[in-house]
């Protein structure tokens, strides 16, 4: 066995807490990278990550089956490095709102089966179709906790015809709407053939894929090829509905990065500086200066090689189900994995990182004199730390609390650290605090006015349970008309408010495509929709309209513009008087009163089982007792409550929770470090103060009050980082989700809230403290001073 | 000035550290006024006899009473209340605090009893100029000589007006000159009324400040002789 390993292992089991504290910190660190690089990669391609798990297609072409064979199309593989088909396809008619959408038209495809070669479904609910008559519909997994409101029809109609749902799957390529069975879309009569293809060359550009499909359709009969779609179409419109996580995601991840890094640093640095006094002595002793700093690489590589082993696996434990649940509403949790170069960071980067931590004071080390490494061991002075320490003798605090304030002051640079490690654990603790409460605002906002229960007349369908199975019989349809409806709702106990909203698409002169007119009857005015409000005002009159700010971009309208709604020849002409941050239940539609709708339509009867009605309570009303008495008093009611904090903001509070729980402990862990280095430093002070009559209270004293200052300084500096996050990232993810949020939300912080905050920097650093105060209490005097 | 007032007493203490004894059934007594020298070869327990009268070991048997206070009944506070009234100590290594200069060294002992810095810094004061080193005051350990430091270290245990000085090998750090200085020192402290115990190597320090000397050999006492001082 060599000297150097020997010395390594004799201060590896000599200095046992150090060796602790490094493979902790260093698990610890390793687990917030892999989370947060974790979190940056599903940030930046999610959408990437899952097509190609599922092997999704680049192209999908419809052929003119009349024009070109099937075994034409199977043979033509130019350039193909993947292909699936001639699927049947056909396009139906879709009559009414179903869990597929607005009523329009639908791509039905006849496949045998969700695999093959391209494009392999999330098959995540039921089964695949087996017989005529049954589909299964393309839909996102929601997730297991997603319950949501009873929309999932057991059947749909599609072209005239009912169908049975059997499964839902996920095409993430977007390939289909409905899929049956090969003999049923034979029997369907498929008007085109859809063909599904993966390419070898460049797909980065939507004109890349096109000359590959020309490559492929060169062989084939002109006009085949009817129509195409680039799966760049689908991507583009993925990466609207993921860039909500986007800032979220990538603000916790550069976090987790820095406060790693820079913990890491701080201890593996720290412990060779601690260790000069022993690298002199082994120079003394004859070990050469690279020895000396082999020694000292190997005594801290032992613990962070098995920290960053064990951190580099809990790192990928914690990120998986964070990524699933962020991720999975959007049909993206089959592709998002902890990425193999994310191991690779932790297996390979982390002890690098360490290494280097070690290798500049270890160099430093090198240099200096056996005689001097030894003086540099010793307790630290400096010029400035004493010159603190001599002002605060004077100050009229108890001196065990003027000494701890000038402790970390002895050691400026890695005060520096502590204080970036802890101020960083605030910036993220405040930034979550202010998101979970900002969130939960939202939240509050949108079941306000939703109006606490939504009713829903039954449609006398069947219902879809949580196991995908259907129950024996269907749901009776409610004899009462929409006016003996909202009667019923109104004379129940403990109710305040009622509205009724009737969603319609409605054409409007300047407008490419119909509008969604939400008309609204009843309380809505005083229900809560004008607590969202972003910008204007809301109605006062029935000529006027406010619209969700995701209609307001989608549609490019601005307040002040006329919307000329047209319906049977009649025209009203509304102007934009306001902006919500979200409107009504159902697709975003502008608000309309619902006097427009009996002047544009004065002989639509509308039935209840068209319309949400939305019931407030009294302050203090019992909302269970109200959903029962509605069901009780007609089963065909379909009442509940939708108290519920968004899917959303469940999701984001959780992983916001977690990562700020994981970046306090590393914080603290790095103050820890900090303490158990400045005591051992000085640990003849301590024996010495000790000895002179200071007691153990008096010394933990001491020790805490001089990470308490580490605690504030972060603390101060690292509130005002989170509100700045909080700020500018919060209307960054609304905007990047299209929508507007009003400025309500953004006001969390009162004075009570930055109190807490300002006491999470003190905390994280006490908590770090705290054992090695105790320690450094309970050193043993004698055996500190006749050590020296 | 030696009085009949027994300040410390010990009653055959035993001190185990695992197999190794270093302190086996010392009896002894130190009255007011008097200056001991306890001396013996290294691993005799000297220093071990010193911790148990200051408080910072305690005896696996026997009792250690110093103005009698049972030492072994006392917890970590109440020991460290103790040393702060009771006891001044001097280390061959002084054991100052390097960031704080001589004078804000030598009133911090005044300060942990609750005294205010005004006072505390008059009878800092008061000490270094005794100790003829009041024009270093501001000077850090750093800058002073070995000498001057262990009369700021003096300074700092005299600062309580301890009832028992105990000086861990007081002169060992020291050059002759110095050394002698320091002895100086503690026979004028004693010829004032200054308790005294000095663990010490030096058979001149021993003679010239104590009146008595206690040799130790393998944790026993085995010579006790009175001295004539001049």
């Amino acid at each position: 066995m060599s000297a150097v390993w020997r010395a390594s292992r004799a201060a590896v089991k000599r200095r046992r807490v150090q060796t602790f504290v490094i493979g902790l910190v260093v698990l610890l660190s390793t687990t917030t990278i892999v989370v947060a690089l974790a979190l940056l990669q599903a940030s930046s391609a999610p959408f990437d990550q899952a097509f190609a798990k599922q092997r999704g297609p680049h192209a999908i072409a419809v052929y003119d089956p009349a024009k070109v064979t099937d075994a034409q199309l199977a043979g033509a593989r130019t350039g193909v490095t993947a292909a699936a088909g001639p699927f049947g396809q056909v396009t139906l008619d879709v009559r009414e709102f179903s869990e597929l959408g607005p009523p329009g038209l639908k791509t039905v495809v006849g496949r045998a089966d969700p695999g093959g070669p391209v494009d392999r479904l999330n098959l995540w609910q039921g089964r695949w179709p087996s017989a005529p008559g049954e589909v299964a519909l393309n839909r996102a997994d929601p997730g297991p906790d997603n319950d949501g409101p009873p929309m999932d029809s057991a059947e749909i109609t599609l072209g005239g015809k009912r169908y049975t749902v059997v499964g839902r799957a996920h095409s993430l390529g977007q390939t289909a709407d409905v899929w049956v069975t090969p003999a049923q879309m034979t029997a369907l009569r498929p008007t085109s053939a859809q063909m599904l293809y993966r390419f070898g060359g460049d797909v980065s550009t939507r004109t890349a894929v096109q000359n590959d499909l020309a490559a492929v359709t060169a062989g084939l009969p002109p006009g085949a090829l009817t129509a195409m779609q680039p799966y760049l179409v689908v991507k583009g419109e993925v990466a609207e509905d993921i860039g909500v996580y986007v800032p979220f995601l990538a603000t916790f991840g550069v976090l987790g990065l820095i406060v790693a890094v820079v913990i890491v640093g701080n201890v593996v640095s720290g412990a060779v500086v601690s260790g000069f006094r022993h690298i002199g002595i082994l120079k003394a002793l004859g070990f050469t200066p690279r020895q000396v700093v082999a020694v000292y690489l190997v005594m801290v590589s032992v613990p962070a090689v098995v920290g960053c082993v064990v951190g580099t696996a809990a790192g990928t434990l914690a990120a998986q189900p964070l990524l699933s649940d962020g991720f999975q509403g959007l049909g993206l949790d089959v592709g998002i994995n902890v990425g193999v170069w994310i191991w690779v960071a932790g297996l390979i980067g982390v002890p690098a990182l360490v290494a280097l931590a070690a290798f500049v004071p270890a160099v430093r080390a090198h240099r200096l004199s056996a005689a001097e490494a030894i003086s540099a061991g010793s307790s630290p002075r400096t010029g400035h730390g004493t010159r603190i320490q001599r002002r605060l003798a004077g100050v009229r605090l108890p001196r065990p609390v003027t000494l701890g304030l000038g402790m970390p002051f002895a050691r400026p640079g890695r005060t520096l650290f502590t204080v970036v490690a802890v101020l960083l654990g605030v910036t993220t603790v405040t930034f979550a605090t202010g998101l979970a409460d900002s969130l939960t605002r939202i939240s509050t906002l949108e079941d306000r006015s939703s109006g606490q229960i939504r009713v829903r007349p039954s449609d006398g369908q069947l219902r879809i349970g949580g196991d995908g199975e259907s129950p024996a019989a269907a749901p009776p349809v409610t004899t009462r008309t929409d006016a003996q409806v909202e009667q019923l709702l109104r004379v129940l106990p403990d109710v305040a408010r009622v509205a009724a909203v009737y969603g319609l698409p409605v054409p409007t002169i300047g407008q490419t495509q119909p509008l969604t007119a939400n008309f609204v009857r009843g309380d809505y005015s005083s229900m809560g929709y004008q607590d969202e409000l972003t910008a204007g005002r809301w109605m006062t009159g029935a000529d006027q309209t406010v619209v969700p700010s995701q209609l307001m971009r989608e549609r490019g309208l601005k307040i002040g513009d006329k919307l000329t709604l047209e319906l049977g020849g009649r025209r009203a002409v509304l102007t934009v008087v306001g902006e919500t941050m979200d409107g009504a239940p159902g697709p975003p539609g502008m608000f309309v009163d619902w006097s427009v709708l009996t002047a544009l339509a004065p002989d639509r009867v509308v039935a209840p089982q068209e319309l949400t009605y939305q019931v407030q309570l009294k302050p203090g009303g019992n909302v269970a007792a109200y959903v029962a008495a509605v069901m009780a008093a007609d089963p065909a009611l379909e009442a509940w409550d939708t108290a519920e904090i968004s899917d959303f903001a469940v999701t984001v509070i959780g992983f916001s929770s977690v990562l700020s729980l994981l970046l306090s402990i590393v914080a603290a862990l790095g103050v820890f470090n900090t303490v158990v280095l400045n005591v051992r430093e000085r640990r003849r002070d301590l024996g010495m103060l000790k000895s002179i009559g200071m007691t153990p209270r008096q010394v933990v004293t001491m020790v805490l009050t001089s990470m308490t200052v580490v605690g504030v300084v972060g603390g101060v500096l690292g509130i005002p980082l989170g509100i700045l996050a909080h700020r500018y990232i919060l209307p960054a993810a609304a905007d990047a989700a299209r929508v507007a949020i009003p400025h309500a939300v953004l006001e969390v912080w009162q004075a009570p809230m930055l109190a807490l905050m300002a006491l999470a920097g003190v905390v994280i650093a006490l908590l770090g403290a705290l054992l090695p105060a105790r320690g450094a209490a309970r050193l043993t005097i004698a055996e500190v001073l006749h050590n020296e | 000035m030696t009085t009949d007032i027994c300040v410390v007493r010990l009653d055959d203490v035993r001190k185990e550290y695992g197999d190794t004894t270093a302190l086996d059934g010392v009896s002894l007594e130190i009255r007011t006024g008097e200056a001991v020298a306890v001396m013996g070869p290294s691993g005799c327990g000297k220093s071990t006899l010193l911790n148990m009268i200051a408080g910072l070991d305690r005896p696996t048997s026997g009792s250690v009473r110093v103005h009698d206070e049972d030492l072994g009944r006392l917890n970590e506070t109440k020991l460290a209340l103790f040393r702060r009234h009771r006891i001044g100590m001097i280390f061959q290594f002084f054991n100052l605090l390097d960031d704080l200069p001589a004078l804000e060294n030598v009133t911090l002992a005044a300060q942990l009893t609750g005294t205010k810095a005004g006072p505390a810094r008059k009878r800092a004061m008061e000490l270094l100029d005794e100790l003829g080193i009041a024009d270093r005051r501001n000077a850090y350990p750093a800058t002073l000589s070995g000498g001057e430091r262990q009369r700021v270290a003096v300074a700092r245990a005299l600062m309580n007006r301890p009832a028992l000085l105990l000086a861990d090998e007081p002169t060992g750090a020291l050059d002759s000159r110095a050394g002698e200085q320091v002895m100086d020192l503690l026979l004028d402290l004693n010829q004032i009324g200054q308790t005294l115990l000095i663990v010490t190597h030096d058979e001149r320090l021993a003679t010239r400040c104590a009146s008595r000397v206690v040799e130790l050999a393998d944790g026993q006492i085995t010579r006790e002789r009175t001295l004539e001082r001049a």
